[in-house]
């Protein structure tokens, strides 16, 4: 049995042992499509700028699983980060609506706190917002969040599940800021929600701004007219230490720093979500029709 | 760029693996790597403690009572378990498919022995072979068709487990089925994840067959008294 035991223990150690040996870089990414195709655009760059070994950790539940993962240990760079996610949740901070001042908070926290590095942004901004099927806009004749003040009580809506018990700029925030709350509120994964809508399954959908999804079901994005929901810009996020190790690795990641649009995002969302092609696949095109950002390199 | 709407599911599933097979067959390899890796170590380690326990029959109720309560936990339980030890990541995929094949490997390794006729044995004993050369010239190869009807069961299993997973990053064919679950039109991408990850451990399953069937004893010696 004592045998027995030790073998146990000799093997996980063993096996713990190599995992720590080998200094692979590990990206870890979350389950929706544009943390997938950003890992793998990031994974390209870092293959072709750099000798690393380059691993993917791929399906983590949510952004706060990741920021775990990387205190762990476990990833030392996330594929994307958003400003208003990390703030809020991660930093425990107020949210702030001016896209710079959120960026120059986050940026000095993450490096206070946990040596981390919270680069300039890809350049798109995938925040919250709440959208309807073209039918629904036209017969209520809806633009913006106000719009829904009136009915608000009779409509059904699908929401994120990690929204809906956010501090800030949750559901409760949002029921201070624009005074009314929903008949019924639908918790679920948020790559059902667009689905949701267009079926009519639900009236309303609380849906990230870059999903490919809104222009493949046509949907209305209503405006947040009380400017609400802050700004979710994002970036990618590494660990301070493996950045001053390997400068390389630093230097690829900055070139993709400003060369992702939201039009841009939305369209490789588009590619993958709707045209079944796989965000490996798609990052990979992408960044052969780039050049790799080649482009700026000054002799 | 055709409208994916339109396209039957089969249809749907065919354009899938024509823009992403490539993907799909890196996947698969990673999915087999994993499975193979966690069943190879739980071999390195189960065959000698099954050939171990066989000669301490002591031991051997410890040891596959332990195994079958290691049987008993579900494999998502486990994974969670034994991730908070490892961390996210292949490794963790790795030790779960080692301890799951545990038990079909060492159980089979002890069962193999123990049922060899007596008379065998003590044959070789008579003739002056030492203890090493009965385990190595008469005890292994002819329990070695048992032997790798355990590593058969677990081979299958591992591939089963693999696909679950992809839930803490590990990649494999499970990364495609959940994929699918968030995709728009998803049952053909979840069928591009499902279909490739059972033909596998069919395959699998097929060739370790007929693998046991080759090395079974009992088996040759009847080709021979057939010729």
């Amino acid at each position: 049995m004592k045998k027995l035991i030790v073998i146990f223990l000799v093997t996980i150690l063993l096996s713990a042992c190599s995992n720590e040996a080998n200094d692979k870089i590990r990206i870890g990414s979350v389950v929706t499509t544009e943390s997938q195709i950003i890992a793998y655009i990031v994974k390209g760059m870092l293959e072709y700028y750099t000798d690393e070994e380059v691993e993917l950790i791929n399906n983590l539940g949510s952004s706060v699983v990741l920021h775990q993962a990387m205190l762990n240990g476990d990833a030392n760079i996330s594929a994307v980060r958003y400003t208003g996610t990390d703030l809020t949740g991660t930093l425990k901070q107020e949210p702030i609506s001016d896209p710079q001042k959120a960026l120059a908070a986050v940026q000095r926290l993450f490096q206070d706190e946990f040596q981390m590095t919270f680069f300039d942004s890809y350049g798109f901004n995938n925040t919250y917002a709440f959208m309807v099927t073209q039918e629904t806009a036209k017969q209520y004749g809806l633009e913006k969040i106000s719009d829904l003040k009136d009915m608000a009580s009779e409509l059904q809506v699908g929401v994120d599940t990690s929204w809906m018990n956010r501090e800030g700029d949750g559901y409760e925030g949002f029921v201070e800021t624009y005074g009314f709350d929903f008949g019924r509120v639908f918790p679920m994964q948020i790559g059902l929600v667009y689905n949701a809508v267009s079926q009519n399954e639900v009236d309303v959908v609380l849906g990230y701004t870059t999903d490919g999804r809104i222009a493949s079901y046509d949907l209305v994005v209503l405006e947040d007219d009380l400017q609400f929901f802050p700004p979710y810009d994002a970036s990618p996020f590494a660990d301070t230490d493996l950045l001053e190790e390997k400068p390389e690795v630093s230097k690829a990641l900055q070139r993709l720093v400003g060369k992702i649009s939201t039009e841009e995002m939305q369209r490789l969302n588009f590619l993958a979500d709707n045209n079944l092609i796989e965000p490996a696949v798609v990052a990979e095109e992408f960044l052969k029709e780039n050049e790799y950002f080649s482009g700026d390199d000054t002799p | 760029m055709t409208d994916m709407t339109q396209l039957s599911v089969v249809e749907q599933f065919f354009f899938y693996m024509r823009e992403n097979g490539s993907y799909v067959f890196s996947q698969f390899l990673a999915h087999f790597q994993l499975s193979v890796y966690g069943v190879l170590l739980a071999s390195v380690i189960g065959i000698p403690l099954g050939i171990w326990i066989s000669k301490f029959p002591k031991a051997s109720g410890p040891v596959i009572t332990l195994a079958n309560i290691i049987q008993t936990i579900p494999a998502l339980a486990l994974m969670a378990i034994i991730m908070l030890v490892l961390g996210l990541g292949k490794t963790t995929v790795i030790v779960t498919v080692f301890f799951y094949s545990l038990l079909p490997i060492v159980k089979n390794t002890f069962v193999g022995i123990r049922n060899i006729d007596r008379s065998l044995t003590d044959a070789g004993r008579g003739m002056g072979m030492t203890k090493f050369q009965i385990l190595y010239m008469v005890e292994l190869p002819l329990s070695l068709s048992v032997i790798i009807t355990g590593i058969r069961i677990a081979l299958v299993v591992a591939i089963g487990i693999v696909a679950i997973g992809a839930f803490i990053g590990a990649g494999g064919l499970g990364d495609i089925i959940i994929r699918g679950t968030n995709a728009t039109s998803g049952t053909a991408i979840i069928l591009a994840g499902a279909l490739p990850t059972a033909i596998m451990a069919i395959m699998a399953d097929v060739l370790l067959l007929w693998l046991e069937k080759r090395l079974d004893p009992t088996k040759r010696k009847k080709l021979r008294v057939a010729a």
